[in-house]
């Protein structure tokens, strides 16, 4: 078959709205995608027999170095939310504290928390058709809920544009309101450091962290930077705000959260170093400003990362060691830094 | 397995003759007032013409960096966008998160002006991650929501956010957005002009969805910003007040 004739037969068998409710993308790839799908589908498959017999018979998911092995190929959709819960310790939290959740939707209104969350509802995933309001049953009242009351539970953090997008992950996996509130709560308040405080210095801090990684493991890129004087807030900023979310594919974002919610944040690193790393040549490219920021966006594109299974192999061999001691180093010499500049 | 695929990059290839963002953070602030940006001086390094051709015949003669500033929800992307593209995004898009640019190229009086336009997350903690680029900036946006009076009354707390970050002579313009809601509205076009009026801004009120005023808003900035970076002394001195004046519209002309 002719190039475009097998680009149309897979266009006419691939759905045009994709598991989880999202539209493709006009410019998507159908070819592509399905000759990946075949393969992906293939490993799916043997995951999911591995999994179920992992499972049979316990009722939670406990860590531990076979479940870290298996969390790295891949938990398979159907299992995703009760690994999820189990890994994060959201599972156990939510059994220690019955019908709190319930309880915080009916604290005290708090105008200035609505409103900030109201403003994003239509903008959170338009092209999602489970989001949007003429859906039955619409996951904007779910995603309203999840936030107003993580907005109660943690007053330091309120409400951050960026949360919108995760809970809106998390809702479409559980499709349950109240483990999507402990699952945010676990991320939020345990797994990632603040990065959706009122000061975000968590956020900023972590961007230098990462500044600083780059600057160990790919010079020639932390050379290009700061000879551009870039700020990786421009770039990146995004990738640990909306952790990943509408920046990569979204089976590869799931896949990244499986990690991210078993291993914890320094997972980020390991994405965004091997993004970076992966495309060291093109980066270099790059002669100012605009290009280096257009450069960082294409990077998050094409087959590297809608290929999710081998994407995630090489997050774990391309950066090289990484180290959590190395990173609460980097984390508290950079934080130090900020403060001081104030 | 893995192939390395790169889509190609659309447009934004030509050289930036933008400067460049701090690497140190933003400078010291020091207190001063919102000034007209007709009667200051000129801003900081205007962009030598480098005609260029990049992706997408992206010639141009002289480059400036404009941001988008405002409260979340005000418009600011959708403003962009319908500059840009010359659409509405109607239940589109997403929320702007941290900071991204668009590029364009007008045509001002037979010069080439490229246009790189940030835009911004308006929430208040993303404040402390953005006005860092506020003094590479050499016009600023400021949007308000006619529907949202709290869009409003911020526009102080703005003020002072530029005033302290972004450069003195930057060029500044108020502006109402949403006058095609009119039934919502709940600041009125007088209440706006009297805050202009009082920091000395042009002021002008425009809708993303209809187009109104839209074009104007940025067409008027880069006649000020080619103007300045010109300093020629024979041509005609542009008034970006009275430009705005003349050739702004009425919401109520325009309202379906």
């Amino acid at each position: 078959m002719e190039p475009a004739e097998r680009a149309q037969a897979a266009r006419d068998r691939v759905p045009r709205i994709d598991p989880y409710g999202f539209e493709r993308p006009e410019d998507f790839d159908y070819a592509a995608y399905e000759e990946f799908f075949s393969t992906y589908l293939v490993i799916l498959t043997r995951r999911a027999i591995k999994w179920s017999k992992l499972l049979k018979g316990s009722s939670s998911v406990q860590k531990s170095m076979t479940v870290k092995r298996y969390i790295r190929k891949g938990v398979p959709f159907e299992h995703r939310a009760r690994v999820w819960m189990g890994v994060s310790g959201a599972q156990a939290q939510m059994e220690r504290n019955p019908g709190y959740y319930h309880q915080l939707l009916q604290g005290q209104r708090n105008d200035s928390l609505e409103e900030a969350i109201r403003t994003d509802m239509n903008r959170t995933f338009p092209d999602n058709v489970k989001f949007r309001k003429s859906a039955d049953p619409c996951l904007q009242k779910t995603l309203y809920n999840v936030l107003l009351a993580y907005g109660h539970h943690n007053q330091g953090v309120g409400y951050c544009q960026g949360m919108n997008f995760i809970a809106g992950y998390l809702i479409l996996i559980t499709k349950n309101e109240e483990e999507s509130f402990w699952l945010l709560d676990a991320l939020i308040g345990k797994i990632l450091p603040d990065y959706y405080s009122p000061e975000m210095l968590g956020l900023k801090t972590d961007q230098e962290v990462l500044g600083e990684l780059v600057r160990t493991k790919l010079p020639a890129v932390a050379a290009l930077m700061d000879g551009h004087g870039v700020l990786w807030t421009l770039v990146v900023s995004r990738w640990f705000i909306c952790l990943f979310v509408d920046i990569l594919p979204v089976e590869t974002v799931l896949r990244i959260w499986d990690c991210l919610f078993n291993e914890g944040s320094k997972i980020i690193f390991r994405v965004a170093l091997t993004l970076i790393k992966q495309h060291q040549a093109f980066i270099l490219e790059a002669t100012n400003v605009a290009d280096i920021c257009e450069k960082f966006k294409e990077i998050t594109k094409g087959s590297f990362v809608t290929e999710c299974h081998t994407f995630m192999q090489k997050i774990f061999s391309e950066p090289g060691s990484l180290s959590m001691t190395t990173i609460t180093r980097l984390r508290e010499s950079c934080r130090a830094k900020l403060l001081v500049q104030g | 397995m893995s192939r390395k695929k790169i889509p190609k990059s659309k447009g934004t290839s030509a050289p930036s003759a933008s400067v460049l963002p701090a690497a140190n953070g933003p400078r010291a602030g020091r207190p001063r007032t919102a000034r007209p940006g007709s009667e200051a001086p000129h801003n900081g390094p205007p962009q030598p013409g480098r005609p260029s051709l990049g992706g997408g015949g992206d010639f141009y003669d002289v480059a400036f960096k404009v941001m988008l500033v405002g409260d979340s929800g005000v418009g600011k992307t959708c403003l962009l966008v319908r500059f840009k593209d010359g659409a509405f995004l109607a239940g589109t898009f997403i929320s702007t998160v941290g900071i991204d640019f668009r590029n364009k190229v007008l045509d001002v009086d037979g010069m080439k002006v490229k246009l790189q336009i940030w835009d911004t997350a308006g929430q208040e903690r993303f404040r402390s991650v953005t006005h860092a680029y506020y003094r590479d900036a050499h016009a600023l946006l400021l949007l308000y929501d006619v529907t949202n009076k709290a869009s409003f009354d911020n526009i102080q707390d703005w003020l002072t956010e530029i005033q302290e970050y972004a450069q003195n002579d930057v060029v500044l313009m108020l502006l109402g957005n949403k006058v095609d809601s009119a039934q919502e509205r709940v600041v009125k076009r007088e209440d706006g002009e009297k805050l202009a009026k009082e920091y000395g801004l042009p002021f002008m009120e425009t809708s993303a969805k209809m187009g109104l005023n839209v074009d104007l808003a940025f067409t008027a900035i880069a006649k000020e910003l080619k103007q300045r970076s010109m300093k020629s002394p024979n041509e005609l001195h542009f008034q970006l007040h009275d430009y705005i004046k003349r050739e702004g519209r009425r919401a109520s002309c325009c309202t379906p």
